[in-house]
C-alpha cells in the first residue's frame, strides 16, 4: 500500500495561484471554496523586503484531529493516507472545521446548485450543457473510491456539508497526479509515495531540509515543504483574497 | 465505471517517476487521454490553444457527450509544458458565460451613455454594417478605420481584411511595449523586447516589473518563470530594478527600488562605469556596431561614395567601414579633409562621462555604490572575449542579459531601452550565449531596421495617427494621439475625420490612456462596430452594431508555439459548436466582405488571405468560391508541409518541428553574423529626423529626444507642483488579461478589482489605514488638469515610499454580475499627449499625484 504526500518546493512557486484554479474546476467546488489556497506574504520593512508564496492544501495528517471529532465517520483517514470526507454521511455539525488548526474546511452554506458564480439556467447554456452545473461538470466526481467504495471525491455536493481537499482521490486512484501538482507550472507541487524511495516526493525530502505547518501539534501532516521556512508573525498576507459569499 | 483494486495498485506504482519526467517532451497526449478516459463512453479530447493570454498556451479539452469539463494544459506543447495559468483553466468559464453577446446588437439610443439594443439576426446586422463600408469607401477609403487588440495567433485574417477594404489600421502596442520595439528594432534590426538567452545566462537584471508577475517579451506567464527557475537553480543571479519588488517576487537576489521614469538615468551611468572599467568588448563594437564609423562636427557620418568611413589604425588612414583588413579606431580624434572627425565610440565615451554613479543616484535614488558594484558584476559576468561550445558550433559567451517589457511605456521609454541595449552592446551580449535576446526563435532581421533609418518626414495633410509627420517620425500607431486628433484634426496637419470604426476585441475605452481622451475622440466617429464576445465599455457607450465573437468554438492561427529554443506551430481549434449565436471571426469576416463587394477577385479577401497565409500555388484558395474557414487552415497546413493538413492538429494539436540550431539561434554565428548589419550604437537618422523637425517648427516636446545617443532629461511630470508628490505606476496581474478576463467569475473572485499600493510609511503619514479608500489626484504638469479616483489603500513594504501603484484590467465589461463597478481604472489617471508621450507616440503610464483620505 502506498503512503501518499506532497511536497512543495517554496524556492519554485512564484505564487501564481494555478494551482487554486486547477482545484477548484477539477473538483467543481462551489463559489468562496479554496481547498488549495495560496498565500502570498511580505516581510520585512522598505526596503529590506523579502516575498514569498505558501500554497496550502489540506495537509492530510496522520494523526489528524478532524477525525477523531466527528462524530459519525464521515471524516475518516484511508489506509493510503488520504484523509477522506464521506459527504452521504457528514450530518454538517462542523466539529471537524474547529478541529482543524489549518483552516481547509469549508462548510456549504449554500445550496451548491445555487452557488457557482453565475445562474446557469439560462435555457441556450442549458442546451449545450444538459442543465449540469456548473456547466463543466466533472462525471468522475459521482463516483466511488478507495477499497471501501465511499463517495469521497470532489465539491459541490449539498447544502449543509463539509468539503475539503481531496488529494484528488478520483485522479490519484486513476494513477494520475492531484489536479493542482499537474498544473502547476513551476512544477513546485510534488505527490506521490513515500514508501518508495525513487519517487519524486522521497528523492526532495532527502535532498532537501524540509518543514511542515504546525509540526509542534503533533497532527503528523503529510504535506511537506523544502526550499523555505514557516510563515511567522512576520509574514504579512497580500493580496489575499476575499472572496464574495 | 468501476474502479478495480488492479487499477487502483497500478495507478499508486506509477505516481511519482523522476523529477519533471511527465513534463517533458515526448508525445504525451496519448498517455494523458488513455490515463483520465473511460469514465463515459461519450468522453473526447480536442487539442486547441488558450485564448485570453498571449502566448497561446497549447490545451486539451475534455469533452463529455460534446461538453467541455475541463482544459489541461497540453503537455507536449513547448510553451507551457501540460500546465496552465490560472487564467487558462478559468476560461472555460468564459465559455457558457450566459452574460455573453448573444446575437448581434443594433443599438436604439443615443451614443455616449449606456447602450439599449435590440436583437438582429447575423443576415440584418451584417447588410447595416457593410453597407456602411461600401459608402465611406466609395467616398474615401481614408474613412474606414479597423482596430484590434492583441491579435491571437498570427494576424493573417486582420491583415487580410485591411487590405481588401483598404481601412486604416489602429493598433495596442503604444498601450503596451512599443517603445521597446521601436529601440529593438532601430538599435538591433529584431523586434521584441529584451529576454535573456535564460540556458546559459548568468546574470540579469530584470528591469521594470515584467518578471514573475507579468509575462514579459513575446510570452505569457509561464514560459519565462520556467525558464528563470532552472536557470536560478543553476545559479544565475537576479537583480530586480524596479520601484515594487511584487514583479521579481521571491526570486531577486538583490533589489534596487529605482524612482519611477529614471530607467535611461541608471542605464546611462552604468554605461559610463563599463567603459571607465574597459570592461567594453571592443572586437564586437568595431565589427558589428557603428561604434568606428567616424562622425564629423555636424553630427553625421563621413561617406565616400556613400560608404561611411572608420579610421584605419593599420595605414593610418581614413577607409570605408567594410574595406578588407583595416584596424578600425574606436577612439581618437581625426583630420579628414581637414576637418575634424571621431569615431563614434569616441563620442559616446564623452557623451557619458557626466553620467557618473553619483549624478545617477541622486536622480535613481538607488545608492552610487551599488550601481558601481552592478557594473563591476556585470562587467565580470560577461566574461568578454570568451566562447562556448553549443551543439558542435564556437559561439561567444556573454553570460548576462535584460529583461524588460512593459516599463518601455515612459516618457522617455524609446531611449531608456535604447541605453538598455547599449549597455549590452558595450559588454558583447546581444547574440551571444547566455546573452541578449530580443525577438523569440531564430534570429531573424526586421524590416524597421531599415525602415526606421529611412523615414522621410512628408508635408502634411497626415494620416489620423501621424505617420511620416513631424511629431512622431518613429511612430508606434497609438489611439490616444489617434484621440486627440479626431479632436482637433487641423492641429495637426490632418484634413479629415473618419466616420466608421470597426473595433475587434479591442475596448479602447477602458484598455488604453488617457480615457477622457479617448471617449472624446471615440464619440466622433459616425458609425461604430464592436466585434467582441462581451459588452465592452466602448461598445455600450458608442457602438451602433455589435457583432457577437465565439471565445473558444472557433479556428484561429497559426499560433507560433516556440519556447524560444523549439521551433513548434499550433492551432486552435473549436472545443464545441459556436455557443449562442456566437460566431468566429474569419466567418464573420468572410461574409461581411462578400456583402460589401470585397470577397471575391484579386485584391479581395481571399486573395488577401493568400497572401497573408504565404499559400503555395497549389493550395491557394480560389478566388470565387466562399471557402470553410476549416478549409482555410487545411490548406495554410498542407502548403507549409504537413500533409495531412488540419487533420494532424486535430490530432496533435501542436507541431514541434524541433530545436532550433545554435547556426539560427545566436546572432555572432548566424550567417552572416547579425544577419549583416551593423547595430547601432551612434543613431545618425535620429539626429536627421530632429533636425528635419526643428525646421518644420514642431514644439520642442517632439524632437528634443530625437538625440543620436540616449540624453537624459527630467521627464515632463516633474513640473507638477511639489503637492503631487507621489509617482503613480501600473502594472498587471497574473489573474487576468487585458479586456480578456475581468468578467470571468473565477478569476474575479480571485482579482475583483483595483487597489492601490502604498508604502506603510507614506500612507500613516497621510492617516491612510491598510484597507481605507483614499483619494488618487493626478495632475497634467503641462495643462494644469487633474483627475482622481476613489480606491482601496492597501499596505505594502514592497513598494518605494515615493510612489503607488495601481494594477492594470479593470472596469472592462460593462453590466457582467463580476464585474460591473469593479472599480478604479488606473487609465482614467493617466494624461497622453504632450508629456505624456515618449518620442515615438508610445504610451506612458507614469504621472505625478497626491493621495487623501
Ligand atoms: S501553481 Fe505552482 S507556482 Fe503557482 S501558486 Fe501554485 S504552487 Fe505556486
Ligand atoms: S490535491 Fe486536489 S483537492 Fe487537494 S488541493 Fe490539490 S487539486 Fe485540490
Ligand atoms: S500563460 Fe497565457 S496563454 Fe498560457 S494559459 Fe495563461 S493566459 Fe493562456
Amino acid at each position: 500500500m502506498a503512503r501518499y504526500a506532497m511536497v512543495i518546493d517554496l524556492d519554485r512557486c512564484t505564487g501564481c495561484r494555478a494551482c487554486m484554479m486547477a482545484c477548484k474546476v477539477e473538483n467543481n467546488t462551489p463559489q468562496a471554496n479554496f481547498w488549495m489556497y495560496v498565500f502570498r506574504f511580505e516581510e520585512g520593512h522598505y526596503p529590506n523586503t523579502h516575498i514569498w508564496f505558501m500554497p496550502r492544501p489540506c495537509m492530510h495528517c496522520d494523526n489528524p484531529p478532524c477525525a477523531k471529532v466527528c462524530p459519525v465517520g464521515a471524516r475518516y483517514k484511508r489506509v493510503d493516507g488520504l484523509v477522506a470526507t464521506d459527504w452521504d454521511r457528514c450530518i454538517g455539525c462542523r466539529y471537524c472545521e474547529v478541529a482543524c488548526p489549518y483552516g481547509v474546511n469549508y462548510f456549504n452554506w449554500k445550496k451548491p446548485s445555487k452557488n457557482y458564480y453565475l445562474d446557469w439556467q439560462a435555457k441556450d447554456v442549458q442546451e449545450v450543457t444538459g442543465g449540469a452545473v456548473p456547466p463543466y461538470r466533472n462525471p468522475d466526481l459521482d463516483q466511488p473510491y478507495g477499497a471501501e467504495r465511499r463517495r469521497t471525491a470532489g465539491g459541490g455536493r449539498l447544502k449543509g456539508v463539509i468539503e475539503k481537499c481531496t488529494f484528488c482521490v478520483h485522479r490519484v486512484e486513476r494513477g494520475q497526479k492531484p489536479a493542482c501538482v499537474q498544473n502547476c507550472p513551476l512544477f513546485a507541487l510534488h505527490f506521490g509515495d513515500l514508501d518508495d524511495p525513487n519517487s519524486t516526493v522521497s528523492q526532495l525530502l532527502r535532498r532537501k531540509p524540509s518543514f511542515r505547518l504546525l509540526e509542534e501539534l503533533g497532527t503528523e501532516p503529510r504535506v511537506y515543504y523544502v526550499g523555505g521556512h514557516p510563515p511567522s508573525s512576520e509574514s504579512h498576507q497580500i493580496e489575499e483574497v476575499r472572496v464574495r459569499v | 465505471m468501476r474502479i478495480k483494486r488492479r487499477t487502483f495498485l497500478k495507478g499508486s506504482a506509477t505516481a511519482g517517476g523522476g523529477l519533471l519526467a511527465s513534463h517533458f517532451l515526448s508525445r504525451q497526449l496519448e498517455t494523458l487521454v488513455a490515463q483520465q478516459s473511460g469514465s463515459s463512453p461519450k468522453e473526447d479530447w480536442i487539442p486547441t490553444t488558450c485564448w485570453i493570454g498571449k502566448q497561446d498556451c497549447g490545451m486539451v479539452a475534455r469533452r463529455i457527450d460534446g461538453r467541455v469539463v475541463n482544459f489541461y494544459g497540453h503537455p507536449d506543447h513547448p510553451r507551457n509544458r501540460g500546465t496552465l495559468c490560472p487564467k487558462g483553466v478559468a476560461q472555460i468559464m468564459a465559455l457558457y458565460d450566459p452574460n455573453r453577446v448573444k446575437t448581434p446588437l443594433i443599438r436604439t439610443n443615443e451614443k455616449g451613455i449606456p447602450g439599449q439594443w435590440r436583437q438582429a439576426s447575423w443576415d440584418e446586422a451584417l447588410t447595416i454594417v457593410a453597407q456602411k463600408i461600401r459608402e465611406v469607401r466609395e467616398r474615401d477609403p481614408r474613412l474606414l478605420v479597423w482596430q484590434k487588440g492583441r491579435s491571437k495567433a498570427k494576424p493573417f485574417y486582420d491583415e487580410a481584411f485591411v487590405k481588401a477594404s483598404g481601412a486604416t489600421k489602429l493598433t495596442h502596442g503604444a498601450f503596451c511595449s512599443d517603445a521597446a520595439y521601436r529601440a529593438s528594432e532601430y538599435t538591433i534590426g529584431l523586434s521584441g523586447g529584451l529576454h535573456p538567452d535564460f540556458r546559459y545566462t548568468q546574470f540579469v537584471l530584470a528591469w521594470g516589473w515584467n518578471l514573475t508577475a507579468a509575462g514579459g517579451n513575446r510570452l505569457c506567464w509561464i514560459t519565462w518563470p520556467q525558464q528563470l527557475i532552472q536557470a536560478k537553480e543553476r545559479g544565475m543571479k537576479l537583480v530586480a530594478i524596479d520601484p515594487r519588488l511584487r514583479g521579481a517576487g521571491h526570486f531577486a537576489d538583490e533589489w534596487l527600488p529605482i524612482r519611477p521614469a529614471t530607467d535611461l538615468a541608471l542605464a546611462l551611468a552604468l554605461c559610463q562605469q563599463l567603459i571607465a572599467r574597459d570592461t567594453i568588448d571592443r572586437a564586437y563594437l568595431s565589427q558589428y556596431t557603428n561604434a568606428p564609423f567616424l562622425v564629423g562636427e555636424d553630427g553625421f557620418f563621413l561617406r565616400h561614395h556613400g560608404k561611411e568611413l572608420v579610421w584605419d589604425m593599420a595605414s593610418n588612414a581614413p577607409r570605408p567601414y567594410d574595406a578588407p583588413g583595416i584596424v578600425p579606431a574606436l577612439e581618437g580624434e581625426y583630420l579628414v579633409d581637414g576637418r575634424s572627425a571621431k569615431p563614434a565610440f569616441q563620442l559616446f565615451r564623452e557623451h557619458v562621462a557626466q553620467y557618473t554613479p553619483e549624478w545617477a543616484a541622486e536622480i535613481c535614488g538607488v545608492p552610487a555604490e551599488a550601481i558601481e558594484r552592478l557594473a563591476q558584476e556585470l562587467g565580470e559576468n560577461a566574461r568578454i572575449g570568451s566562447t562556448i561550445v553549443i551543439d558542435g558550433i564556437e559561439v561567444p559567451y556573454r553570460p548576462v542579459a535584460i529583461m524588460t517589457y512593459h516599463v518601455a511605456q515612459q516618457e522617455l521609454g524609446f531611449q531608456a531601452v535604447r541605453a538598455m541595449l547599449l549597455i549590452m552592446m558595450l559588454l558583447g551580449a546581444i547574440g551571444a550565449a547566455g546573452g541578449q535576446r530580443i525577438d523569440l526563435g531564430p534570429w531573424k532581421l526586421h524590416e524597421n531596421f531599415e525602415k526606421l533609418d529611412k523615414i522621410q518626414i512628408k508635408d502634411p495633410p497626415y494620416n489620423i495617427y501621424l505617420k511620416d509627420s513631424p511629431y512622431f517620425p518613429i511612430n508606434s500607431n497609438s489611439s490616444a494621439i489617434v484621440a486627440k486628433v479626431m479632436q482637433n484634426p487641423d492641429k495637426y496637419g490632418v484634413d479629415y475625420i473618419p466616420e466608421v470604426i470597426i473595433i475587434h476585441m479591442c475596448n479602447p475605452l477602458a484598455a488604453f490612456a488617457s480615457t477622457p481622451d479617448l471617449f472624446e475622440g471615440y464619440k466622433k466617429f459616425k458609425f461604430v462596430v464592436v466585434i467582441d464576445a462581451w459588452l465592452s465599455t466602448t461598445a455600450d457607450l458608442f457602438a451602433d452594431v455589435v457583432l457577437p465573437a465565439a471565445v473558444l468554438e472557433k479556428y484561429e492561427g497559426p499560433a507560433a508555439a516556440s519556447d524560444q529554443y523549439l521551433d513548434a506551430t499550433a492551432l486552435r481549434l473549436p472545443v464545441m459548436e459556436p455557443l449562442f449565436q456566437s460566431r468566429g471571426e474569419i466567418e464573420i469576416y468572410l461574409d461581411l466582405c462578400e456583402k460589401a463587394g470585397i470577397l471575391y477577385g484579386p485584391g479581395g479577401y481571399l486573395d488577401q488571405v493568400n497572401k497573408a497565409l504565404h499559400l503555395s500555388d497549389e493550395h491557394r484558395l480560389p478566388l470565387d468560391r466562399k471557402p470553410t474557414v476549416r478549409e482555410i487552415f487545411d490548406r495554410w497546413a498542407k502548403s507549409a508541409g504537413i500533409s495531412e493538413g488540419v487533420a494532424y492538429f486535430e490530432k496533435y494539436g501542436v507541431k514541434v518541428a524541433g530545436p532550433i540550431p545554435p547556426k539560427k539561434f545566436y546572432g555572432y554565428v548566424t550567417d552572416p553574423p547579425f544577419g549583416g548589419v551593423r547595430h547601432r550604437l551612434y543613431g545618425e537618422s535620429l539626429l536627421r529626423y530632429q533636425r528635419d523637425m526643428q525646421q518644420r517648427g514642431v514644439d520642442t516636446s517632439y524632437w528634443r529626444d530625437y538625440t543620436p545617443f540616449p540624453t537624459w532629461r527630467k521627464p515632463t511630470m516633474e513640473e507638477s507642483p511639489p503637492t503631487y508628490d507621489l509617482y503613480l505606476i501600473s502594472y498587471k496581474l497574473i489573474e487576468h488579461k487585458q479586456s480578456r478576463s475581468a468578467q470571468i467569475p473565477l478569476l474575479a473572485e480571485l482579482a475583483p478589482r483595483a487597489w492601490l499600493d502604498i508604502n506603510p510609511r507614506t500612507a500613516r503619514e497621510r492617516g491612510i489605514q491598510d484597507g481605507d479608500e483614499v483619494w488618487v489626484e493626478s495632475h497634467n504638469a503641462l495643462t494644469g488638469e487633474t483627475r482622481r479616483v476613489r480606491i482601496v489603500a492597501r499596505y505594502r513594504e514592497g513598494i518605494r515610499p515615493d510612489t503607488v501603484a495601481i494594477p492594470h484590467h479593470f472596469g472592462e465589461a460593462v453590466r457582467h454580475p463580476w464585474a460591473a463597478a469593479n472599480g478604479a481604472a488606473a487609465n482614467s489617471l493617466f494624461f497622453t499627449g504632450e508629456g505624456y508621450v515618449a518620442n515615438t507616440s508610445d504610451q506612458s503610464f507614469h504621472v505625478k499625484v497626491r493621495v487623501y483620505k
